[in-house]
């Protein structure tokens, strides 16, 4: 599959809201919801620890991919309060460097079906941007719903592959793959106190993650005696929290936060008044759209390369280092960063700039 | 207790409406001009009002339009670079937290008998921002000369459409009129203050384009926060241990090191910066060899980040001492009713 693609190293294309218009109605954008959609409606019904769910090869190399990173993450432990007075802990960046150098190395070595491909046209310069943006943002030491699609991206880069096969592997992928990325994603997140990024505060769906939920209610859209009301019984949550997504979310909450759900979680308290999982389902599936993939903050930080192509018409690439925009020429030449010629800075300011980051 | 003059002042107000010409508009003229005095009747209003939301109950949309109608004429006569006296307590950013604001005042003094000055972001994030923007904002009216409310990056349409105070006016409004009303408001915040001539105090930091104070006196503040700039920056940039200036990781304002606060203190006689916008464990953090001062008064930020909050006592002989405090206990839940959002209809 792919025969003829000529790998890049995937970039940021969507600045402008003419942008987010194209990217909207993009094939790509659509290849991004079917394949999430997919993902969701094969695991209804399912729990996390049934056990007739197929695991084929290819989807253990990947499980074995996250155990790999997750050796290199203990690697970097927060060792010190190192002027502790911000809140994300510096280690974090130790970890992302680590796996930034070595993340080649553990693709080539982990799916041996990508030794076919040439190292002069190599898809892992795709795949490892991807594999690598799923785990935060290195220089604010954040995390949200943004990385979490990035694995999905890697996911679906993949499938495109042809290395995962959708109609075998979708519930291994939820329930195993997935569920072992959220499970490495927690001890990040308790390690190295990543930020929540881009946070709504008390009005966003939750501080990191948007799928879980989203496969959480479609898990349970058949189920007998759950109902939505229940994430309010800690007993329930507790309980269903090893098996179904939802109370996964909801039990990592309870842990992390002082109050009650309806002072820290108005959003999900809302939504537990909604009568069936089917209808939490179906919303979260519409709110994914909305909130996740339709929403300028996030998907300017969207990657396309060659595997998951960008829709013809939007902003021409920028850089991916966040830290090496052009700054105005009249700074003066000191202070170790890269001053253009004040031509280059006034076509640069004439761009449209991504919105900033609090 | 001092008498407050604020309260003494008798002359009638301006008509409101012919005070609103926002675009032949400059703060210097305007500084020379006496401030805007409040009518007794206004007074009422005004401390019923604050009784209201001081027990945490919003304001109909139509108070709150009323509101902000009065602040502006207030604001619009402040400096860009608003000169506060001492003794007075320096405070960061609030979020919504309302009941920890109302800790706040309990650990600091209740205002008008304490004097306030508070760096900005007041809202977003936290449960209460409606309540908690609009309180500050009555105090502001009803006592102008004994608190000063900056503006934080936060104060702005843009910000507020995407970190939850546009959600939360929607959700508790039923429409996005008092969210229009007030980010039209915090056009005409003030973005510094100047502590005795010796601290500067705003939310962010330091500008490349702002070597002197006077700079930010010219500066036409009555704008949305701008994308890039000088008032940009004054709003986003933080302190780093890195020297000069840097890019900063936010995609707004800068970085600046210590080199460089030394001189902009330097230059401009200062003793120190004071700021806010960056979460700091303790509640406040000094850096740049006590050049900077960051202050951060929203405890237990977003119910999970186990911070403390701190506020910073300047007395008349500009010693300074800090009170951390941290959450307040949460009166039984919220009282907002259940909601089904548009998604899930």
């Amino acid at each position: 599959m792919l025969a003829d693609t000529v790998f890049i190293e995937p970039v940021r294309r969507i600045v402008t809201d003419e942008d987010l218009k194209i990217w909207k109605d993009s094939d790509t954008h659509k290849e991004v919801v079917c394949f999430v959609e997919t993902l969701s409606k094969s695991v209804r019904g399912k729990k996390i620890s049934d056990i007739d769910i197929i695991v084929s090869e290819n989807c253990n190399c990947i499980l074995n991919i996250l155990q790999d990173i997750e050796i290199i993450f203990k690697k970097h432990p927060v060792v010190s309060d190192r002027e502790a007075s911000r809140f994300g802990k510096p280690e974090f960046r130790d970890f992302y460097d680590d796996l930034h150098e070595n993340i080649s190395h553990i693709l080539g070595q982990r799916i041996l079906a990508l030794s076919q491909y040439s190292n002069e046209n190599d898809p892992r310069i795709e795949l490892a941007v991807y594999l690598n943006e799923s785990f935060g943002n290195r220089t604010r030491i954040d995390y949200g719903s943004g990385h979490e699609l990035n694995f999905i991206c890697f996911l679906l880069c993949l499938r495109n592959l042809g290395i995962l096969n959708l109609e075998k592997d979708s519930q291994a992928l939820v329930l195993k793959i997935f569920y072992n990325y959220i499970k490495l994603m927690r001890s990040l997140q308790k390690e190295y106190w990543l930020e929540p990024a881009g946070s709504h505060g008390v009005w966003g769906l939750d501080d990191y993650h948007f799928l879980p939920f989203l496969f959480g209610a479609s898990q349970l859209s058949t189920h007998e005696f759950l109902k939505p009301k229940s994430i309010h019984n800690k007993e329930v949550v507790e309980m269903f929290a090893p098996d179904y997504f939802y109370f996964e979310c909801i039990n990592f909450i309870n842990e992390v936060k002082t109050e009650s759900l309806r002072w820290h979680s108005p959003m999900l308290d809302d939504i537990s008044g909604v009568k069936t999982w089917s209808k939490v389902e179906e919303g979260m599936f519409k709110m994914f759209q909305g909130e996740v993939l339709n929403k300028l903050p996030i998907v300017q930080h969207f990657f396309f390369g060659n595997i998951i192509k960008c829709p013809q018409g939007i902003s021409e690439a920028r850089t991916n280092d966040d830290e090496s925009l052009p700054v105005h020429s009249h700074f003066g030449d000191s202070c170790g960063i890269k001053v253009p010629a004040a031509f280059g800075a006034a076509e640069f300011n004439k761009r449209a700039k991504p919105l900033p980051f609090d | 207790m001092d008498i407050d003059t604020d309260i003494q002042m008798e002359d009638a107000i301006d008509d409101p409406q012919s005070t609103t010409n926002q675009t032949s508009f400059f703060n210097n003229a305007l500084n020379s001009q006496p401030p805007v005095d409040i009518l007794s009747s206004d007074v009422n209003q005004l401390d019923a009002w604050i009784e209201t939301l001081g027990q945490c109950k919003p304001l109909g949309e139509d108070s709150v339009k009323q509101l902000c109608k009065m602040a502006i004429d207030v604001l619009k006569s402040e400096d860009n670079v608003q000169p506060v006296s001492v003794p007075v307590t320096i405070c960061g950013d609030v979020h919504g937290q309302f009941h920890d604001l109302m800790e706040l005042f309990k650990i600091g003094g209740p205002c008008p008998d304490t004097n306030y000055l508070f760096m900005g972001d007041y809202v977003d994030r936290g449960y209460y921002s409606v309540e908690t923007v609009s309180y500050l904002v009555a105090m502001k009216v009803r006592y102008p000369k004994r608190i000063t409310i900056l503006r934080g990056n936060h104060e702005s349409r843009q910000i507020t459409q995407v970190y939850g105070f546009y959600d939360e006016c929607l959700r508790k409004y039923g429409s996005a009129n008092v969210w229009k009303l007030f980010t039209d408001l915090f056009d005409y915040f003030p973005i510094t203050a100047l502590v005795d001539n010796k601290i500067f105090c705003l939310h962010g930091g330091l500008s490349p384009m702002i070597e002197t104070i006077d700079q930010v006196r010219e500066l036409n503040r009555i704008q949305e926060v701008p994308h890039e700039g000088p008032m940009c920056d004054l709003l986003w940039s933080d302190p780093d241990d890195r020297s000069g200036w840097g890019i900063s990781p936010r995609g707004a304002g800068f970085t600046f090191g210590q080199d460089i606060s030394e001189q902009f203190n330097h230059f401009n006689d200062l003793q120190l910066i004071a700021r806010a916008h960056q979460l700091v464990m303790e509640g406040y953090s000094w850096s740049h060899q006590e050049q900077v001062v960051t202050i951060f008064s929203a405890p237990n930020y977003c119910y999970r980040c186990g911070n403390q909050a701190a506020i910073m006592e300047v007395n008349e002989n500009l010693d300074r001492e800090f009170l951390t405090y941290d959450p307040s206990v949460r009166p039984g839940e919220p009282t907002v009713t259940r909601k089904t959002p548009d998604y899930f209809l």
